[in-house]
């Protein structure tokens, strides 16, 4: 409620700030988007989201070098209402913003030539890779949706200070001090985007408890000290025409982790399981690149680009098909490489090639996990990406089509065409298709394909 | 060694100094008896602005359908001309501001001298929050959605046309849709033919109307290959007053398309000129500032 307030007052506020000078600037949007399931598996939650979200952004230039920015966006759902107890009881985790993430961006903007400070709730993004986040790893995920949102609405923002140091023209240092901390959160069970290892584990509760067994789960987050905020930093410049940059992010993964702490065996697996969700601390070192050949030839126009990515002692599941066993550190290594270029004047090919290396693919006898679903990994996991873009009618019409192909003939393909009705009013459309096997990362969705549709006023 | 000096003269000579004699940050005037080349490279000089430092202007562009329905971008910008520093002529950053659903979006372009070599481009995209290197877009490509290629924006040089001086006239002058005043008629211009050195491109030749008062193309007419004229494109400009100097300034454009009968117009206001942009506002990093 206390939100809602917030938001009715800011809006007239806004309003008669921007009476009073050329020094506030907003701007807003009110959206509702409909996602329904096409697959009929008999699950009922054909009507998977139903959302009505309120955006605002609003800055204060103090002076020429300093400026407040603001940006409260507020989301509700009633498809969880609508359907009720009968069907889900994810109203509460769901149905709305969590936590305090309708605070998008709060800071304060320092910019001078050689120095610029950002202090405050907001987002820092790293690497080069559409839609795969390798180096792409400050913040944390809001994966309720999979990844299917734009990036910037699938990042949560976090309380940090970023300094931007230039010693030379097209050089920069940037230092993150983040001593704030919020976990990356994935859809409740039995949610359209539930991942099946959460699934299964919500089923299993059922039967074990049924059986006489118990579980509890325990979540450990990072204290609030000082001590355990992550650092980062990134060195960003030119190279020959290359743009480069060398990257470093130390502190507690934003993801966290599930550790068995004890088990007492009734028979089998049946019996009393203490589970804990656990953060731990681990380093990512990494650098990106991207360079467009300028120069007349075969290759005029080619965006090459690409990031590497060293993850060191994160946390990984071992285990065999459905059934973790261990949650051990352990080193990954993971590229992409990207190759942007349009053809016909303005059709935008967009192919990535990435692969997930783990260093060490088996643990005591078992096998790494895919954290989502619990599946058997490779030692090497190879991905295929291919977006292509267009616009008809001078930009009005802009379709683009998604592809993601993952060599255990996992992927998903997206089409989305967004509509300009008038200046302010924007219609939007889109399908998304899932296929592969139960336990790859999109196929675990292969009864979850989305037809959608949004409505978006901008003010 | 003589070829180290050689090269060292060269460099000392062309810095400051491209298209064959014109010299960056100053102003030149149309004369009678000049050739078209020499004409031409005057309209260049003034169409980017390379007599001065830096400027910085915002622009609505109008998207106007046979209908009349009208969409609207406002976008603001700001150049600085480097003068053959480090082989970049100038640089662009466009930063759209209208509407909301494009606002932040902002292009970092650096174009260098050699006219065969592509601009560099740097996209700011908001959805993502992220910089994103691109390819130049193809020259044929349209500008933003409007009737206006982006050579005709940014990217087309001197070099990519031959020129013949076809005469000396009055313009008959033209109906600007926006306010639906004549405008320039009668006005002495110069009236060159140009031919793209490409041989197959999106038209065989342009007329272009030279006002010789400001030495801006006042008027191009854009011919297909069976003759048939398929566009104009029309450029309001004026003398703007700086107390001890004056330049040319274009304040409007008018794009029709001739076969749809779609027209963009782009009105151009607050240009200032000369006001010390600092090259850092044209880095990455300033195009990462985007809070939108």
């Amino acid at each position: 409620m206390k939100k809602f307030l917030f938001l009715f007052l800011i809006f007239p506020i806004s309003a008669f700030a921007a009476q009073i000078g050329d020094n506030f600037e907003y701007s807003g949007y009110l959206k509702t988007e409909i996602w329904v399931k096409t697959n009929n598996d008999n699950s009922h939650q054909f009507l998977s989201s139903f959302r009505d979200t309120i955006d605002l952004e609003g800055q204060y230039k103090l002076s020429e070098d300093w400026a407040l920015f603001v940006h409260p966006r507020y989301s509700y759902d009633p498809a969880y209402s609508i359907r009720g107890g009968v069907f889900d009881k994810n109203q509460e985790k769901m149905g709305h913003t969590q936590r305090t993430e309708w605070l998008r961006d709060c800071y304060l903007d320092f910019t001078s030539d050689h120095l610029d400070l950002r202090l405050g709730k907001q987002q820092v993004v790293w690497g080069q890779a559409d839609g795969l986040p390798f180096l792409d790893r400050v913040m944390p995920f809001d994966l309720t949706r999979y990844w299917l949102p734009d990036f910037a609405n699938i990042r949560i923002p976090l309380w940090m200070a970023k300094v931007e140091y230039s010693p030379r023209l097209n050089s920069t240092l940037q230092f993150l001090f983040i001593p704030d901390f919020e976990a990356s959160r994935s859809a409740s069970a039995n949610d359209t985007f539930a991942f099946k290892a959460v699934n299964d584990w919500e089923t299993f509760k059922g039967i074990n408890s049924g059986s006489g067994g118990t579980a509890s789960t325990t979540i450990y987050r990072p204290s609030t000290k000082l001590k355990n905020s992550r650092i980062g930093l990134r060195w960003r410049s030119m190279l020959g025409g290359v743009d480069y940059t060398l990257n470093w992010l130390y502190g507690y993964s934003t993801s966290a982790y599930t550790y068995t702490d004890s088990f007492t065996s009734m028979f089998g697996s049946i019996g009393n399981y203490v589970v804990s969700r656990r953060h731990k601390l681990m380093q990512i070192i990494g650098f990106s690149f991207n360079k467009s050949i300028t120069n007349l030839g075969l290759f005029e126009g080619l965006t090459i680009r690409g990031e590497f990515a060293f993850l060191h002692n994160e946390p990984t599941y071992y285990g065999t098909q459905g059934h973790r066993s261990y949650t051990e550190k352990s080193d990954k290594c993971t590229y992409v490489l990207g190759f942007d270029k349009s053809y016909f004047t303005n059709w935008l090919f967009s192919l990535q090639f990435a692969q997930f290396i783990h260093n060490q693919k088996t643990f005591k006898g078992t096998q790494a996990l895919n954290s989502y679903t619990y599946g058997l990994m490779d030692k090497v996991e190879s991905y295929l990406t291919l977006k292509i873009a267009t616009d008809f009618m001078h930009e009005r019409v802009k379709p683009e089509v998604l592809v993601i192909y993952g060599d255990d003939n996992d992927g998903r393909i997206s089409f989305k065409t967004k509509y300009e009705l008038r200046d302010n009013l924007w219609l939007t459309g889109g399908y998304c298709h899932f296929w592969g096997p139960a336990y790859g990362s999109n196929g675990q969705f292969h009864n979850d394909d989305q037809i959608s549709a949004e409505v978006k006023y901008t003010f | 060694m003589k070829k180290l000096v050689l090269f060292l003269c060269l460099s000392v000579f062309s810095f400051g100094v491209y298209a064959e004699g014109l010299e960056y940050y100053k102003l030149y005037s149309l004369k009678e008896g000049m050739s078209a080349d020499d004409i031409m490279r005057i309209v260049y000089h003034n169409k980017y602005s390379l007599f001065s430092h830096d400027y910085q202007q915002t622009g609505d562009v109008l998207y106007v359908d046979a209908s009349g329905f009208t969409r609207k971008r406002v976008w603001k910008r700001m150049r600085i001309t480097k003068a053959g520093e480090d082989g970049i002529a100038y640089k662009d950053v466009v930063a759209f501001t209208y509407p909301t659903e494009l606002k932040g979006l902002a292009v970092l372009t650096w174009t260098y001298e050699n006219y065969q070599r592509e601009q560099d481009v740097w996209l700011w995209i908001p959805s993502l929050k992220k910089v994103r290197k691109i390819s130049a877009s193809q020259n044929d490509d349209a500008f933003m959605g409007s009737d206006i290629t982006v050579e005709e924006v940014s990217t087309r040089r001197f070099e990519d046309e031959t020129y013949k001086l076809t005469g000396e006239k009055d313009f008959q002058g033209y109906k600007f849709e926006q306010t639906g005043g004549i405008e320039y008629k009668g006005e002495p211009c110069f009236v060159i033919e140009a031919k793209p050195v490409k041989s197959h491109w999106y038209y065989s030749k342009r007329i272009i109307w030279v006002d010789k008062d400001t030495g801006g193309n006042i008027f191009d007419e854009y011919y297909d290959k069976s003759g048939k004229m398929f566009k104009t494109l029309f450029r309001k400009w004026v003398w703007e007053d700086l107390g001890d100097k004056k330049y040319p300034m274009q304040i409007v454009l008018e794009c029709k398309d001739l076969r749809t009968g779609h027209r963009t117009d782009i009105l151009m206001r607050d240009t200032k000129y000369d006001q010390q942009i600092s090259e850092y506002n044209f880095t990455v990093k300033a195009l990462m500032r985007s809070r939108w």
